[in-house]
């Protein structure tokens, strides 16, 4: 029985963080200036859906959600923001 | 208290796996070492010789204390964020990985006990999931630096790495349909007669030139590429920071040759002869393991320093037009492998 109180809890705690997390980052991909912080907060939004998937006993789906979003589309979506034209944010003199 | 109630114990594996981090931190200063030495044995120089001995095999330590000591440089016109954590991330994928990955085993009679600190179903799309998270980290790095090289970098980071993960992910799928698991100790105790290299040798190809195209290692290190991009995306990196990313790079290395051990040359098996022997029978397992790894290792440690630098557009070239369509071909000849193999010896 403490065991079962014990573990409850924890996944409560784990479900707060990672939910609190996705809502977090998916509000900072619409607001965020940079084009590039809004792909990279996307992706970390990515990351906590798939620990909301890990949390209800899909590993598997949770571990593919991160192999096909972060490895699949985050990187093509960082490459197609590369390919765009922007400035660097100093100017030109590094 | 049996044996399974204390291997499966959570506070158990948590302890296994502070130990393997140390353990792999280890082996990546000694990585380190090894190539400096190595590398200079080919070049007719003499390479560390002055920190712990002859062979300066402490040189790695001096280093790191170096390191600590230096000036923590940020860029004035750095994203500060971005440039902070990134070699972070880069690491924690690297910490990420050594959760899963079982580092030898230890058998007693029938009974074998990887030493690893979880044992999960699916381990090996887990390993490919988090090591795909480093090249977002290096990624972040290079953007983060604000700088042309680095720039540069982060794009020929982004294009290699969609041109290999294809080929890697396709050539994991068919040693596991070989194995009929994708649980990493499962594929690497079905190769207990005959290693998969021997199975499918296509495939071994493949899968070592796309690691070592994911590990970023010379002859595919274009985005580091001192000559021309002055060390790409570590360019604005010194001190600990910088660090902590090349740690971060040769773990990947050691962690690389560790999953190329298992998934094709057969694991921690001995040969049947070997493993009846009482207490040698129970350990010999781990140092055959290791050595393998370290025999893996030194080949790719050999390719750095005898192979030129590839452009950019011939390693995107390569993994597109060439290695792609033939890791769908070895996934085809594995399948038909073993339904022929269901077929004439299955029940």
């Amino acid at each position: 029985m403490m065991a079962v109180d014990i573990a409850g809890i924890g996944e409560l705690i784990m479900f707060a963080l990672v939910s609190t997390l996705t809502i977090i980052f998916s509000i900072l991909v619409v607001t965020a200036k940079d084009v590039v912080r809004a792909s990279l907060s996307l992706i970390v939004t990515l990351v906590s859906v798939a620990g909301i998937y890990v949390l209800l006993n899909a590993q598997f789906i949770g571990m593919v959600q991160i192999l096909i979003y972060v490895g699949g589309i985050g990187v093509l979506i960082l490459f197609a923001v590369m390919l765009t034209t922007q400035e660097l944010k100093g100017g030109s003199d590094d | 208290m049996n044996i399974v109630d204390i291997v499966y114990n959570p506070w158990f594996s948590g302890i296994v796996g502070l130990i393997l981090i140390g353990i792999v931190f280890v082996c990546a200063i000694l990585a380190v070492w090894l190539e400096r030495k190595f590398g200079a044995d080919i070049q007719s120089r003499i390479g560390p010789n002055r920190v712990g001995g002859r062979y300066g095999i402490l040189q790695g330590i001096a280093d790191a204390i170096k390191l600590f000591t230096k000036e923590d440089l940020i860029p004035a016109k750095a994203d500060r964020l971005l440039f902070v954590i990134a070699p972070i991330i880069v690491l924690g994928s690297g910490f990420m990985m050594i959760v899963a990955i079982p580092f030898g085993a230890i058998v007693i009679g029938d009974n074998v006990y990887p030493i690893a600190a979880t044992q999960m179903d699916i381990s090996i799309i887990y390993l490919e999931a988090v090591s795909a998270l480093s090249v977002i980290g290096i990624f972040m790095a290079a953007y983060g630096s604000n700088n042309k090289y680095s720039m540069i970098a982060a794009f020929r980071n982004m294009a290699r790495m969609i041109g290999y993960e294809v080929p890697l992910g396709v050539c994991i799928l068919g040693v596991a349909v070989m194995a009929q698991s994708l649980d990493i100790v499962e594929i690497a105790k079905a190769q207990s007669p005959l290693w998969f290299v021997f199975l499918q040798p296509l495939g071994f190809v493949i899968f070592f030139i796309a690691i070592l195209a994911d590990m970023g290692r010379l002859p595919f290190d274009q985005n580091e590429a001192e000559e021309e991009l002055v060390a790409g995306w570590g360019t604005e990196y010194s001190g600990l920071r910088w660090g902590l990313g090349l740690f971060g790079e040769y773990i990947h290395m050691v962690l690389g040759a560790c999953i190329m051990v298992l998934l094709y040359l057969g694991g921690w098996n001995l040969p049947k002869f070997l493993t009846g022997i009482f207490v040698l029978g129970s350990l010999m397992p781990i140092f055959w393991f290791v050595g393998k790894v370290i025999v893996i290792v030194l080949i790719i440690i050999m390719l750095r320093w005898a192979l030129p630098r590839f452009r950019i557009d011939q390693v995107v070239d390569l993994g597109w037009k060439v290695l792609f369509p033939l890791s769908v071909l070895n996934l085809i000849w594995a399948v038909a492998l073993s339904l022929a193999f269901d077929m004439f010896f299955g029940a």
